[in-house]
């Protein structure tokens, strides 16, 4: 259970994160702190249906399974795997900002040079590599219908809520 | 967007798809054939299929079109300059130089001018910040309409104390005591550049501070990458990469401002990051009468060392 709520918690701070970069650029005040935690907090929200759409598919997968406890297991062995990938990404992300909280022009500068801009391009591949990695302990037709399913919300979510906001 | 694409002769596309005169402000027509032969001529597909996209009416680009792309472009670009702490940088340099104008009892308000101030970030910023003091006005001049009223309507919506308005910036009522910009200097070419610096030599002006992007060998990459990541504008990835290709070395300014700008004690900071080999993002064009340059230093501290300076 601890794997799941990891990659609970993860998923959700990434689909923050997603609803703070698709709202940045977007605004040209200068005090726009409520503006972004907004961004944030509908991001983290709009996440949970993400999230959702994969605990439905697994629970119905798990209902329709003849052995559930060792397709829980399979679930586990996979997240456990994927969060070798994700938590190490998500450090290094976590360390960034903590450097960004001191006062420095240059301290603040380097993170994005070093880590924000770069992390924020090689995203994708860290997911499809975490999935992938995730995917290697033991494939079958279920845990790789549920890998493609993670992997096309975890890669199609910035752009839908990108489009979402085209529409309003 | 492929790096590769780029050639460093070719003008930003901000630059060819609008034009007004220096003079009367009056704004010219931009023929779409024009502009499309100038990056033909270039080989610059990227900027070519960029400006295509850009509806016309009878050849003229649909100015309506191009102002909203320009206000939108600007907005992106501020999340760079948020991301990059350019407001904090501004200030990091002005406030030392602001203590040796007061040391030196110049009269008050100390005026500082924004050239090409766009929709106006730094002086938004510094407004917002109140990081200068009271004792200071600041004005932020640019051609271009649109980008103005964008400026003054942000400015208004945050109840700032700064004022935008749309003048060439040497030809105000009064003259700054400090002129500055951020990205402009690798617009102004050859003659162009001379021609710029040389405006600043006016009674009232002691110093001028000018930002724009430090060329490296790493930068046209990092600038791709941060134009890839952070922006959605295809005008803006291109123009954003395009200037980091662009970017006037250290040497080049200060030389030109030396030449230009003679009666200025003019440097460039911001050229290594902690005394390091490592570029900085930006450098700065900094000039100051010979009457402000001691005490300049003496207010900047340490911070001459960890900045890197080309003197």
């Amino acid at each position: 259970m601890t794997t799941f709520f990891l990659l609970w918690i993860l998923a959700t701070v990434d689909a923050a994160f997603i609803g703070y970069r698709e709202a940045a650029g977007r605004n040209a005040l200068i005090d726009k702190g409520r503006y972004y935690r907004w961004a944030m907090v509908r991001g983290a929200l709009l996440g949970q249906i993400a999230v959702g759409v994969v605990g439905a598919f697994a629970i119905v997968i798990l209902a329709f399974s003849a052995d559930r406890s060792s397709l829980i297991g399979q679930f586990e062995d996979m997240g456990t795997r994927m969060l070798t990938v994700f938590v190490p990404y998500a450090l290094i992300l976590f360390l960034a900002f903590l450097v960004r909280l001191m006062p420095s022009v240059d301290l603040r500068s380097i993170t994005s040079v070093i880590i924000f801009g770069p992390f924020t391009l090689i995203r994708p591949v860290v997911v499809i590599a975490g999935i992938i990695w995730g995917l290697l302990y033991g494939p079958n037709w279920i845990t790789i219908l549920l890998a493609a399913l993670i992997l096309f919300l975890m890669l199609g979510f910035e752009w839908a809520i990108g489009k979402r906001r085209l529409l309003d | 967007m492929n790096l590769l694409s780029f050639q460093p002769h070719g003008r930003e596309i901000s630059d060819t798809i609008v034009s007004y005169d220096p003079d009367t402000l009056e704004r010219h027509s931009v023929l779409k054939s024009e502009v499309l032969r100038e990056f033909v001529a270039v080989g610059n597909r990227r900027a070519i299929s960029i400006v295509e996209r850009i509806p016309e009416r009878d050849d003229v680009l649909d100015p309506a079109v191009v102002d909203d792309l320009l206000v939108r472009t600007h907005c992106e670009m501020q999340r760079i300059s948020e991301e990059f702490q350019h407001g904090m940088r501004v200030a990091e340099l002005l406030k030392p130089l602001l203590q040796a104008l007061r040391d030196k009892d110049i009269e008050k308000p100390m005026r500082i001018v924004d050239i090409g101030c766009g929709t106006g970030y730094v002086l938004r910023w510094l407004a917002n910040t109140r990081a200068l003091g009271e004792d200071v006005e600041l004005i932020g001049a640019d051609l271009n309409v649109a980008l103005i009223r964008e400026a003054q309507r942000l400015a208004a919506a945050e109840k700032l104390d700064c004022k935008f308005i749309i003048a060439n910036a040497f030809r105000l009522d009064h003259a700054a005591h400090i002129y500055i910009s951020t990205g402009i200097l690798h617009h102004f070419r050859d003659a162009a550049l001379s021609e710029l610096l040389e405006q600043h030599d006016r009674p009232d002006t002691c110093a001028f501070v000018h930002f724009d992007f430090h060329p490296s060998r790493f930068a046209p990459f990092g600038s791709w990458l941060f134009h890839a990541v952070r922006m959605r504008e295809p005008l803006a990835k291109h123009d954003g990469v395009l200037s980091a290709v662009r970017a006037h070395n250290s040497r080049l300014l200060l030389e030109a401002a030396r030449s230009a700008a003679p009666d200025f004690v003019s440097a460039i900071y911001g050229t290594r990051l902690w005394g390091l080999p490592i570029p900085r993002v930006f450098h700065s064009l900094v000039g100051v009468r010979a009457k402000y340059r001691d005490r300049f230093l003496q207010n900047m501290g340490g911070r001459i060392a960890s900045l890197g300076c080309i003197e």
